[in-house]
Protein backbone atom coordinates (compact mmCIF):
# COMPACT_ATOMS: atom_id res chain seq x y z
CA UNK A 1 0.00 0.00 0.00
CA UNK A 2 3.00 2.42 0.98
CA UNK A 3 4.30 1.60 -2.29
CA UNK A 4 1.32 2.44 -4.24
CA UNK A 5 0.99 5.40 -2.69
CA UNK A 6 4.30 6.77 -3.25
CA UNK A 7 3.73 5.87 -6.90
CA UNK A 8 0.74 7.64 -6.75
CA UNK A 9 2.19 10.59 -5.16
CA UNK A 10 4.85 10.52 -7.97
CA UNK A 11 2.53 10.39 -10.98
CA UNK A 12 0.24 12.85 -8.87
CA UNK A 13 3.35 15.26 -9.37
CA UNK A 14 4.73 14.86 -12.26
CA UNK A 15 0.97 15.38 -13.65
CA UNK A 16 0.76 18.67 -11.73
CA UNK A 17 4.15 19.65 -12.77
CA UNK A 18 2.70 19.29 -16.42
CA UNK A 19 -0.26 21.64 -15.39
CA UNK A 20 1.45 24.68 -16.68
CA UNK A 21 0.57 26.15 -13.17
CA UNK A 22 0.68 25.14 -9.37
CA UNK A 23 -2.29 23.60 -8.04
CA UNK A 24 -4.90 25.84 -6.78
CA UNK A 25 -7.39 24.39 -3.81
CA UNK A 26 -9.64 26.98 -3.12
CA UNK A 27 -10.20 31.02 -2.91
CA UNK A 28 -7.20 31.09 -0.62
CA UNK A 29 -4.49 30.41 -2.91
CA UNK A 30 -5.94 33.13 -5.66
CA UNK A 31 -3.71 36.06 -5.72
CA UNK A 32 -5.10 39.54 -6.37
CA UNK A 33 -3.60 39.53 -9.94
CA UNK A 34 -5.62 36.51 -10.53
CA UNK A 35 -8.63 37.24 -9.08
CA UNK A 36 -8.40 40.59 -11.22
CA UNK A 37 -8.06 38.27 -14.60
CA UNK A 38 -11.50 36.59 -13.74
CA UNK A 39 -13.75 37.52 -16.11
CA UNK A 40 -17.02 38.93 -14.78
CA UNK A 41 -20.31 39.40 -15.40
CA UNK A 42 -21.95 43.01 -15.91
CA UNK A 43 -23.16 42.11 -12.49
CA UNK A 44 -20.03 41.91 -10.61
CA UNK A 45 -20.31 38.15 -10.30
CA UNK A 46 -17.31 36.08 -11.69
CA UNK A 47 -18.30 34.72 -15.15
CA UNK A 48 -18.38 30.85 -15.95
CA UNK A 49 -19.86 31.36 -19.12
CA UNK A 50 -17.52 29.21 -21.71
CA UNK A 51 -17.03 25.33 -22.87
CA UNK A 52 -15.27 23.54 -20.59
CA UNK A 53 -13.39 20.20 -20.07
CA UNK A 54 -13.92 17.94 -16.79
CA UNK A 55 -10.83 15.58 -15.86
CA UNK A 56 -8.02 17.83 -16.58
CA UNK A 57 -5.96 20.51 -15.47
CA UNK A 58 -4.25 21.42 -18.57
CA UNK A 59 -4.65 24.76 -20.47
CA UNK A 60 -5.16 25.28 -23.75
CA UNK A 61 -7.26 24.79 -26.72
CA UNK A 62 -9.27 21.25 -26.91
CA UNK A 63 -6.48 20.12 -29.51
CA UNK A 64 -3.48 22.11 -27.29
CA UNK A 65 -4.63 19.89 -24.26
CA UNK A 66 -4.98 16.63 -25.31
CA UNK A 67 -2.51 16.03 -27.11
CA UNK A 68 0.41 14.02 -26.27
CA UNK A 69 -0.70 11.68 -23.55
CA UNK A 70 -4.27 13.42 -23.62
CA UNK A 71 -6.63 12.73 -21.48
CA UNK A 72 -7.78 9.00 -21.34
CA UNK A 73 -6.28 8.49 -24.37
CA UNK A 74 -7.57 11.07 -26.97
CA UNK A 75 -4.28 12.98 -27.76
CA UNK A 76 -3.12 13.04 -31.21
CA UNK A 77 0.32 11.49 -30.62
CA UNK A 78 -0.30 8.22 -31.03
CA UNK A 79 3.28 7.02 -30.38
CA UNK A 80 2.61 8.25 -26.59
CA UNK A 81 1.50 6.03 -23.86
CA UNK A 82 -1.53 6.11 -22.95
CA UNK A 83 -2.89 8.27 -20.01
CA UNK A 84 -1.35 7.41 -16.71
CA UNK A 85 -4.67 8.17 -15.41
CA UNK A 86 -6.15 5.24 -16.91
CA UNK A 87 -3.52 2.87 -15.34
CA UNK A 88 -3.57 4.27 -12.08
CA UNK A 89 -5.90 4.06 -8.95
CA UNK A 90 -5.29 5.29 -5.48
CA UNK A 91 -7.62 7.12 -3.20
CA UNK A 92 -8.80 7.43 0.40
CA UNK A 93 -11.30 4.63 0.03
CA UNK A 94 -15.00 6.17 -0.37
CA UNK A 95 -16.88 6.30 2.93
CA UNK A 96 -19.23 3.32 2.02
CA UNK A 97 -21.06 1.84 4.72
CA UNK A 98 -20.24 -1.87 4.66
CA UNK A 99 -23.19 -3.62 3.37
CA UNK A 100 -22.57 -0.95 0.25
CA UNK A 101 -19.50 -1.02 0.19
CA UNK A 102 -19.53 -4.76 -1.13
CA UNK A 103 -22.15 -4.21 -3.47
CA UNK A 104 -19.23 -1.24 -5.04
CA UNK A 105 -16.55 -3.91 -4.74
CA UNK A 106 -18.75 -6.18 -6.51
CA UNK A 107 -19.64 -4.04 -8.93
CA UNK A 108 -15.57 -3.36 -9.41
CA UNK A 109 -14.74 -7.20 -9.91
CA UNK A 110 -17.79 -7.19 -12.65
CA UNK A 111 -15.49 -4.40 -14.43
CA UNK A 112 -18.64 -2.03 -14.44
CA UNK A 113 -20.46 -4.64 -16.64
CA UNK A 114 -23.57 -2.65 -15.25
CA UNK A 115 -22.41 0.86 -15.66
CA UNK A 116 -25.87 3.25 -16.04
CA UNK A 117 -23.97 4.97 -18.63
CA UNK A 118 -23.75 1.46 -21.02
CA UNK A 119 -27.79 1.69 -21.47
CA UNK A 120 -27.12 5.37 -22.01
CA UNK A 121 -28.73 6.89 -19.30
CA UNK A 122 -27.52 10.26 -18.14
CA UNK A 123 -24.65 10.05 -15.54
CA UNK A 124 -25.92 12.53 -12.50
CA UNK A 125 -24.09 14.56 -10.66
CA UNK A 126 -21.05 15.09 -10.18
CA UNK A 127 -19.89 12.04 -12.78
CA UNK A 128 -21.75 13.51 -16.06
CA UNK A 129 -18.82 16.40 -14.99
CA UNK A 130 -16.29 14.19 -14.33
CA UNK A 131 -15.88 12.82 -17.92
CA UNK A 132 -13.46 14.49 -20.00
CA UNK A 133 -14.07 12.98 -23.04
CA UNK A 134 -17.05 15.04 -24.05
CA UNK A 135 -16.93 19.05 -23.50
CA UNK A 136 -19.31 20.74 -21.11
CA UNK A 137 -21.24 24.26 -22.00
CA UNK A 138 -21.64 26.83 -18.94
CA UNK A 139 -24.47 29.65 -20.07
CA UNK A 140 -24.66 32.17 -16.89
CA UNK A 141 -27.48 34.85 -16.59
CA UNK A 142 -27.69 37.23 -13.48
CA UNK A 143 -31.01 34.83 -12.56
CA UNK A 144 -30.26 31.22 -13.71
CA UNK A 145 -26.98 29.30 -14.70
CA UNK A 146 -27.54 26.23 -17.38
CA UNK A 147 -24.98 23.59 -17.48
CA UNK A 148 -25.15 21.70 -21.20
CA UNK A 149 -23.62 18.27 -21.09
CA UNK A 150 -22.40 17.09 -24.67
CA UNK A 151 -22.14 13.44 -23.47
CA UNK A 152 -26.04 12.11 -23.09
CA UNK A 153 -27.25 15.33 -24.82
CA UNK A 154 -28.38 16.13 -20.98
CA UNK A 155 -28.73 19.62 -19.37
CA UNK A 156 -29.30 21.49 -16.09
CA UNK A 157 -30.98 24.52 -15.66
CA UNK A 158 -30.20 26.08 -11.76
CA UNK A 159 -31.87 28.79 -10.70
CA UNK A 160 -30.09 31.24 -8.11
CA UNK A 161 -31.84 32.23 -5.22
CA UNK A 162 -34.32 30.05 -5.36
CA UNK A 163 -35.77 26.81 -3.23
CA UNK A 164 -36.29 23.36 -4.41
CA UNK A 165 -39.84 22.86 -5.17
CA UNK A 166 -41.78 20.41 -3.63
CA UNK A 167 -43.13 18.27 -5.21
CA UNK A 168 -40.24 16.78 -6.97
CA UNK A 169 -40.20 13.81 -8.91
CA UNK A 170 -36.83 11.69 -8.63
CA UNK A 171 -34.53 12.03 -11.50
CA UNK A 172 -31.14 10.88 -12.36
CA UNK A 173 -29.56 14.35 -12.58
CA UNK A 174 -31.51 15.80 -9.79
CA UNK A 175 -33.10 19.18 -9.01
CA UNK A 176 -30.77 21.83 -8.69
CA UNK A 177 -30.73 25.72 -6.87
CA UNK A 178 -27.61 27.98 -7.01
CA UNK A 179 -26.68 31.09 -4.91
CA UNK A 180 -23.34 33.04 -4.76
CA UNK A 181 -20.70 32.61 -1.80
CA UNK A 182 -19.02 35.39 -2.55
CA UNK A 183 -17.25 34.61 -5.94
CA UNK A 184 -17.88 31.27 -5.83
CA UNK A 185 -21.24 29.18 -7.18
CA UNK A 186 -22.78 27.13 -4.83
CA UNK A 187 -25.08 24.11 -6.58
CA UNK A 188 -27.71 22.41 -4.30
CA UNK A 189 -28.90 19.31 -5.54
CA UNK A 190 -31.55 16.93 -4.76
CA UNK A 191 -34.14 15.16 -6.09
CA UNK A 192 -32.14 12.07 -7.46
CA UNK A 193 -33.25 8.44 -7.95
CA UNK A 194 -31.00 5.60 -6.75
CA UNK A 195 -29.66 4.37 -10.64
CA UNK A 196 -26.90 6.68 -11.16
CA UNK A 197 -23.07 6.44 -9.89
CA UNK A 198 -21.46 8.87 -8.36
CA UNK A 199 -17.96 9.03 -9.53
CA UNK A 200 -16.09 5.60 -10.25
CA UNK A 201 -17.27 1.83 -11.25
CA UNK A 202 -19.64 1.11 -8.98
CA UNK A 203 -20.24 3.98 -6.60
CA UNK A 204 -24.13 3.45 -6.42
CA UNK A 205 -26.77 5.94 -4.49
CA UNK A 206 -29.67 6.18 -3.14
CA UNK A 207 -32.38 8.34 -3.58
CA UNK A 208 -31.60 10.11 -0.26
CA UNK A 209 -28.07 12.01 -2.35
CA UNK A 210 -27.43 15.08 -1.53
CA UNK A 211 -25.08 17.08 -3.28
CA UNK A 212 -23.32 20.48 -2.91
CA UNK A 213 -21.06 21.86 -5.44
CA UNK A 214 -18.76 24.61 -5.05
CA UNK A 215 -17.81 26.30 -8.98
CA UNK A 216 -14.99 29.11 -8.05
CA UNK A 217 -13.21 30.44 -11.19
CA UNK A 218 -9.87 31.10 -10.00
CA UNK A 219 -8.70 32.41 -13.27
CA UNK A 220 -8.96 32.74 -16.90
CA UNK A 221 -8.23 29.23 -17.58
CA UNK A 222 -9.94 27.54 -14.74
CA UNK A 223 -12.64 26.54 -12.40
CA UNK A 224 -11.30 24.79 -8.83
CA UNK A 225 -14.89 22.59 -8.81
CA UNK A 226 -15.69 20.83 -5.45
CA UNK A 227 -18.52 18.58 -4.58
CA UNK A 228 -19.52 17.12 -1.52
CA UNK A 229 -21.84 14.22 -1.35
CA UNK A 230 -23.93 13.20 1.42
CA UNK A 231 -25.94 10.07 1.41
CA UNK A 232 -26.65 8.49 4.95
CA UNK A 233 -28.62 5.59 3.54
CA UNK A 234 -25.26 4.61 1.85
CA UNK A 235 -22.01 6.27 3.12
CA UNK A 236 -21.09 7.07 6.73
CA UNK A 237 -20.09 10.20 6.29
CA UNK A 238 -20.13 13.17 3.59
CA UNK A 239 -17.33 12.59 0.75
CA UNK A 240 -15.82 15.34 -0.91
CA UNK A 241 -13.46 15.39 -3.83
CA UNK A 242 -11.68 18.07 -5.66
CA UNK A 243 -11.03 18.80 -9.31
CA UNK A 244 -11.33 21.13 -12.07
CA UNK A 245 -12.70 22.14 -15.24
CA UNK A 246 -10.64 23.77 -17.77
CA UNK A 247 -11.61 26.17 -20.28
CA UNK A 248 -11.54 24.67 -24.30
CA UNK A 249 -12.21 28.20 -26.04
CA UNK A 250 -13.14 27.15 -29.60
CA UNK A 251 -14.84 23.96 -28.94
CA UNK A 252 -18.25 23.37 -29.49
CA UNK A 253 -20.84 20.99 -28.16
CA UNK A 254 -22.11 18.43 -30.81
CA UNK A 255 -24.80 15.59 -30.86
CA UNK A 256 -24.16 13.05 -28.77
CA UNK A 257 -27.54 9.92 -29.50
CA UNK A 258 -26.12 7.36 -27.54
CA UNK A 259 -28.78 5.14 -28.35
CA UNK A 260 -28.12 5.19 -32.16
CA UNK A 261 -25.97 2.45 -32.02
CA UNK A 262 -25.26 0.56 -28.88
CA UNK A 263 -24.76 -2.93 -29.76
CA UNK A 264 -22.87 -3.22 -26.48
CA UNK A 265 -25.72 -4.27 -24.31
CA UNK A 266 -26.32 -6.88 -26.76
CA UNK A 267 -23.18 -8.37 -26.67
CA UNK A 268 -23.13 -8.16 -23.13
CA UNK A 269 -26.08 -10.20 -23.25
CA UNK A 270 -24.32 -13.26 -25.49
CA UNK A 271 -21.29 -12.99 -23.22
CA UNK A 272 -23.03 -13.45 -20.01
CA UNK A 273 -25.46 -16.55 -21.27
CA UNK A 274 -22.68 -17.77 -22.64
CA UNK A 275 -20.75 -17.84 -19.72
CA UNK A 276 -17.44 -15.99 -21.13
CA UNK A 277 -15.16 -15.00 -18.17
CA UNK A 278 -14.86 -11.71 -17.69
CA UNK A 279 -14.33 -10.48 -14.33
CA UNK A 280 -11.46 -9.61 -12.31
CA UNK B 1 1.22 24.12 1.51
CA UNK B 2 3.05 21.07 0.45
CA UNK B 3 0.94 19.20 2.00
CA UNK B 4 -2.10 20.77 0.57
CA UNK B 5 -1.11 20.51 -3.04
CA UNK B 6 -0.27 16.51 -2.79
CA UNK B 7 -3.67 16.51 -1.17
CA UNK B 8 -5.45 18.14 -4.20
CA UNK B 9 -2.90 16.07 -6.49
CA UNK B 10 -3.85 12.61 -4.64
CA UNK B 11 -7.59 13.34 -5.21
CA UNK B 12 -7.15 14.57 -8.84
CA UNK B 13 -5.50 10.91 -9.59
CA UNK B 14 -7.99 9.68 -8.27
CA UNK B 15 -10.22 11.43 -10.33
CA UNK B 16 -8.41 11.24 -13.30
CA UNK B 17 -8.63 7.30 -12.97
CA UNK B 18 -11.79 6.59 -11.93
CA UNK B 19 -14.43 8.37 -14.35
CA UNK B 20 -16.01 6.72 -17.54
CA UNK B 21 -13.86 7.99 -20.33
CA UNK B 22 -15.35 5.53 -22.67
CA UNK B 23 -19.03 4.42 -23.27
CA UNK B 24 -18.83 1.20 -21.56
CA UNK B 25 -15.87 -1.09 -19.68
CA UNK B 26 -13.36 -2.31 -21.92
CA UNK B 27 -12.78 -5.21 -19.40
CA UNK B 28 -15.71 -6.56 -19.99
CA UNK B 29 -16.04 -7.09 -23.44
CA UNK B 30 -11.81 -6.67 -24.57
CA UNK B 31 -9.07 -8.55 -22.73
CA UNK B 32 -5.88 -6.56 -22.59
CA UNK B 33 -4.22 -9.18 -22.19
CA UNK B 34 -4.51 -10.37 -26.03
CA UNK B 35 -3.67 -8.06 -27.88
CA UNK B 36 -3.46 -8.29 -31.79
CA UNK B 37 -2.55 -6.12 -34.62
CA UNK B 38 -3.95 -6.49 -37.93
CA UNK B 39 -3.36 -5.62 -41.85
CA UNK B 40 -6.17 -5.40 -44.13
CA UNK B 41 -8.38 -3.38 -46.41
CA UNK B 42 -11.55 -1.69 -44.93
CA UNK B 43 -14.54 -2.49 -46.32
CA UNK B 44 -17.27 -0.46 -44.12
CA UNK B 45 -16.74 2.60 -41.65
CA UNK B 46 -19.51 3.38 -39.40
CA UNK B 47 -19.28 6.86 -37.90
CA UNK B 48 -22.27 5.81 -34.96
CA UNK B 49 -22.76 6.19 -31.47
CA UNK B 50 -22.16 5.31 -28.57
CA UNK B 51 -19.05 3.75 -30.42
CA UNK B 52 -17.25 4.00 -33.80
CA UNK B 53 -16.68 0.79 -36.11
CA UNK B 54 -15.14 -0.23 -39.39
CA UNK B 55 -14.81 -3.90 -40.46
CA UNK B 56 -11.63 -5.30 -41.85
CA UNK B 57 -10.45 -7.99 -44.59
CA UNK B 58 -7.67 -9.87 -43.45
CA UNK B 59 -5.99 -12.95 -44.98
CA UNK B 60 -5.13 -15.64 -42.42
CA UNK B 61 -2.43 -17.64 -42.07
CA UNK B 62 -4.35 -20.39 -43.57
CA UNK B 63 -4.56 -17.91 -46.62
CA UNK B 64 -8.75 -17.56 -46.47
CA UNK B 65 -10.24 -13.89 -45.90
CA UNK B 66 -11.80 -13.67 -43.11
CA UNK B 67 -13.57 -10.12 -41.77
CA UNK B 68 -13.02 -8.56 -38.47
CA UNK B 69 -14.69 -5.94 -36.44
CA UNK B 70 -12.96 -3.37 -34.66
CA UNK B 71 -14.49 -0.81 -31.98
CA UNK B 72 -13.46 2.63 -31.01
CA UNK B 73 -14.34 6.04 -30.06
CA UNK B 74 -17.78 7.70 -30.33
CA UNK B 75 -18.06 10.06 -33.17
CA UNK B 76 -17.03 13.43 -31.79
CA UNK B 77 -14.11 11.75 -30.12
CA UNK B 78 -13.06 10.65 -33.41
CA UNK B 79 -13.48 14.20 -34.76
CA UNK B 80 -11.32 15.83 -31.96
CA UNK B 81 -8.42 13.66 -32.11
CA UNK B 82 -7.92 14.35 -35.93
CA UNK B 83 -10.55 12.47 -37.78
CA UNK B 84 -12.67 13.49 -40.66
CA UNK B 85 -15.48 11.36 -42.00
CA UNK B 86 -15.34 10.24 -45.56
CA UNK B 87 -12.00 11.50 -45.88
CA UNK B 88 -9.74 9.98 -43.12
CA UNK B 89 -10.83 6.25 -43.65
CA UNK B 90 -12.56 4.68 -46.75
CA UNK B 91 -13.51 1.83 -47.88
CA UNK B 92 -10.79 -0.10 -49.81
CA UNK B 93 -7.95 1.82 -47.72
CA UNK B 94 -5.11 -0.77 -46.63
CA UNK B 95 -3.96 -0.11 -43.09
CA UNK B 96 -2.95 -1.66 -40.13
CA UNK B 97 -4.70 -1.17 -36.68
CA UNK B 98 -3.27 -2.66 -33.05
CA UNK B 99 -5.83 -3.26 -30.32
CA UNK B 100 -7.05 -6.29 -28.06
CA UNK B 101 -9.26 -8.96 -29.15
CA UNK B 102 -12.92 -9.69 -27.40
CA UNK B 103 -13.17 -12.01 -24.51
CA UNK B 104 -15.66 -14.40 -26.98
CA UNK B 105 -13.01 -15.17 -29.31
CA UNK B 106 -14.82 -14.11 -31.92
CA UNK B 107 -12.72 -11.55 -34.80
CA UNK B 108 -13.91 -8.44 -32.82
CA UNK B 109 -11.46 -6.26 -31.13
CA UNK B 110 -10.95 -2.41 -29.41
CA UNK B 111 -9.07 -0.84 -32.13
CA UNK B 112 -6.28 1.80 -30.28
CA UNK B 113 -4.31 3.28 -33.09
CA UNK B 114 -4.65 3.11 -36.79
CA UNK B 115 -1.54 3.48 -39.27
CA UNK B 116 -2.65 4.54 -42.70
CA UNK B 117 -0.66 3.33 -45.91
CA UNK B 118 1.75 6.48 -45.72
CA UNK B 119 2.61 5.90 -42.49
CA UNK B 120 -0.33 8.40 -41.01
CA UNK B 121 -1.24 7.20 -37.11
CA UNK B 122 -4.56 7.76 -35.64
CA UNK B 123 -5.67 7.07 -32.14
CA UNK B 124 -9.28 5.13 -33.21
CA UNK B 125 -9.79 4.47 -29.41
CA UNK B 126 -9.03 4.86 -25.86
CA UNK B 127 -6.13 2.77 -23.76
CA UNK B 128 -6.83 -0.24 -22.68
CA UNK B 129 -8.95 -0.74 -19.12
CA UNK B 130 -11.03 2.51 -19.43
CA UNK B 131 -14.19 2.92 -18.40
CA UNK B 132 -14.02 -0.42 -15.89
CA UNK B 133 -13.12 1.07 -12.72
CA UNK B 134 -9.21 1.28 -13.11
CA UNK B 135 -6.72 -1.34 -11.05
CA UNK B 136 -8.46 -0.33 -7.38
CA UNK B 137 -11.69 -0.17 -6.28
CA UNK B 138 -13.47 2.84 -4.73
CA UNK B 139 -13.35 1.18 -1.59
CA UNK B 140 -11.47 -0.63 0.95
CA UNK B 141 -11.10 -4.19 0.43
CA UNK B 142 -11.68 -5.93 3.43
Amino acid sequence: MTRLLLVSAIVAASWCLACGSPPTGGNQEVTSVEAAAIPRAADGKPDLTGVWQGGSRRRGTWEEANSGLGVGGTGLDPSAPASPGSQQVITDPAPYQPWAAARVLESFKRRGIDDPAGLCLPLGVPRISLVGLFPIQIVQTPTQVVILHEYMSVFRVIPLNAGHHADLVPTYMGDSVGRWDGDTLVVDVVGFNDKGWLTSTGTFHSDALHVTERYTRVDKDQIDYVVTMDDPKVLTEPWTIHTTLMLRDGTRLQEYVCAENNVEVAHYERMLKDGVPFRR
Amino acid sequence: MARHTLGVCLALVWLFASPAWAHHSFGAEFDANKPVTLQGVVTKVEWTNPHSHFSLDVTDEKGRTVTWQLTGYTVNALYRTGWKKDVTMKVGDAVSVFGWRARDGTRSAHAREVTFADGKKLFYGPPAGTGEGGTTPAVKVP
